[in-house]
Parts: structure tokens; C-alpha cells; sequence
């Protein structure tokens, strides 16, 4: 697991959260750039856990591989499940649930780090 | 789906968000407003079950009542998420109930009787380890069912 990686995408899913509320807010559907930017968040999030599985298979990280393991696969499921059900509401309710997904994340990616370095 | 069909549809957005935000364009509990209840239920289904899955697995014995509970809040919120999701209001109706019966009776015996939970549950203390929102999702879910008939 690479730190500098999960905070970056503790930060990007943040900013996605809050672009999604600001497109409910302003009452719009679901844009193109949300889209783009969930999928860039899905590709991040892969790369993420292609570095815990290598690092668990490599013999690092924490006692904990079940919880570990739980949680980089939400992480993983999470944007794409959010994208297909967003997109199907064409109202500003879609990019809600982009919201939803948007503060998920950073919490699982918080505690996948947090289970990494052992503090938890 | 074309951009005409999502601007006709924050049109009627805009209309119906004059009165109140929850009578929305669509049709259903499943949509508009419903569609984040059941994106919420849906991650709370994920992150309470695997989280349920892998303490009863491992260390069962350790707080039985409290992974049992877990997992049986986990089950509701899965009811929920489908029920909500395939717009079967009465189901979702049932299952809201349960779980504010369950989030209500949980908390306020994991405050009296601590010695019986040496785990937390995520009904524990009302969803204090979760911000909150486990005790405050039966009631937007019953709010919400309760208007879109």
C-alpha cells in the first residue's frame, strides 16, 4: 500500500463528493466530467489494491489481511456500482448518489491505511 | 440517454423542488431522493457485512450477541437497499421499522448493559462509531416512504 496514493485519492474522491452535491445543488443531472472523474477514481482505487495484494503476497503488511482484504475490495466495488446507479436518475438526485460513493471512499481508503501501518 | 431527457427531467426537478425537495421527477421509492437511500443502504449492506463476516469467522466467540447483531443489521440494510431500489414500498416499510426498533434497542442496551458488548455492533450507542447516521437513516427512510405513496 502506498500512502502518498491513498491520500491522494482520500482527496480526489473528496473533491468528487462535493463537486456531486454542488451539481445537486445547482439542480443538474449527472455530466460527462463526473463520469470521467469517477472512472479516474476506479483506476486509482485499482492501482491501490494491486499494490496491497502485492504487498500481502510479498509477505508486508498487518496481521489483519481479512478486514484489509474486505476493504480494498469495497473500495473497488464502490465507484462503478455508484456510476451505473447514478447515471440511470437523470435528475439532480444521480450525482447525489455520486456524493454518497464520494465520502465512502475516503473512509476505507482511512481505514485500509490504518490497518496497513497497524493502528488499528 | 440524451441531454434533452436530463434537462426535461430537472425541469420537473425544479417544479416539484419549489414545494419540497422530496416530491421529485420519477416514479417510485427507487428514484430521485430514493436513489440515495438505497446508494447509502447499499454501502452501509457492504461495509457492516463484510465487517460482520469477518469477526464471526475469526473470533465468534468473542462477543457473540454483538457480531450476531452486526450481521443482522447488515441483512436489513440489504433487505432495504433491494426493497428500496425495486420500489417495494410495503417491504421497505416493514424493514425500516426493524431497523429503527433495532438501532433504538441496540443503542440503548449497549449503553446500559456495556458488559454484554465488548464489541461494538454498528448500532452500538445509537451508530456512534458511524457518525450517527444508523440512527438517522430509518428515520429519513420512513419520512420518505411515507411520502411517496
Amino acid at each position: 500500500m502506498i500512502d502518498p496514493l491513498a491520500i491522494g485519492l482520500i482527496v480526489f474522491a473528496l473533491v468528487i463528493a462535493l463537486g456531486s452535491l454542488l451539481t445537486t445543488a445547482l439542480n443538474k443531472a449527472m455530466g460527462t466530467v463526473l463520469l470521467v472523474a469517477l472512472g479516474l477514481l476506479e483506476i486509482g482505487l485499482l492501482v491501490q489494491a494491486g499494490f496491497v495484494v502485492a504487498g500481502l503476497v510479498g509477505g508486508e503488511g498487518p496481521d489483519d489481511t481479512a478486514t484489509l482484504i474486505g476493504y480494498t475490495a469495497g473500495t473497488v466495488v464502490i465507484p462503478p456500482v455508484a456510476a451505473f446507479w447514478g447515471v440511470g436518475e437523470r435528475s439532480r438526485w444521480g450525482p447525489a448518489v455520486i456524493a454518497v460513493a464520494g465520502f465512502a471512499i475516503p473512509g476505507m481508503v482511512g481505514r485500509m491505511l490504518q490497518i496497513w501501518q497497524g493502528v488499528a | 440517454m440524451s441531454e434533452r431527457a436530463g434537462e426535461k427531467d430537472a425541469a420537473v426537478e425544479a417544479r416539484a423542488g419549489a414545494g419540497d425537495g422530496a416530491s421529485a421527477a420519477g416514479h417510485g421509492v427507487g428514484s430521485g431522493p430514493g436513489r440515495v437511500l438505497v446508494a447509502v443502504y447499499g454501502v452501509f449492506a457492504l461495509a457492516a457485512g463484510a465487517r460482520a463476516a469477518v469477526q464471526i469467522a475469526r473470533q465468534f466467540d468473542e462477543a457473540p450477541l454483538a457480531y450476531a447483531l452486526s450481521a443482522f443489521a447488515a441483512a436489513v440494510y440489504l433487505l432495504l437497499a433491494v426493497a428500496l431500489g425495486r420500489g417495494m414500498r410495503r417491504l421497505a416499510l416493514a424493514a425500516c421499522g426493524i431497523e429503527l426498533a433495532g438501532v433504538l434497542v441496540v443503542g440503548t442496551l449497549s449503553l446500559v448493559y456495556p458488559e454484554a458488548f465488548p464489541d461494538a455492533t454498528v448500532w452500538s450507542g445509537f451508530g456512534s462509531g458511524y457518525v450517527y447516521i444508523p440512527v438517522v437513516l430509518p428515520l429519513l427512510g420512513l419520512y420518505w416512504l411515507s411520502r411517496r405513496k
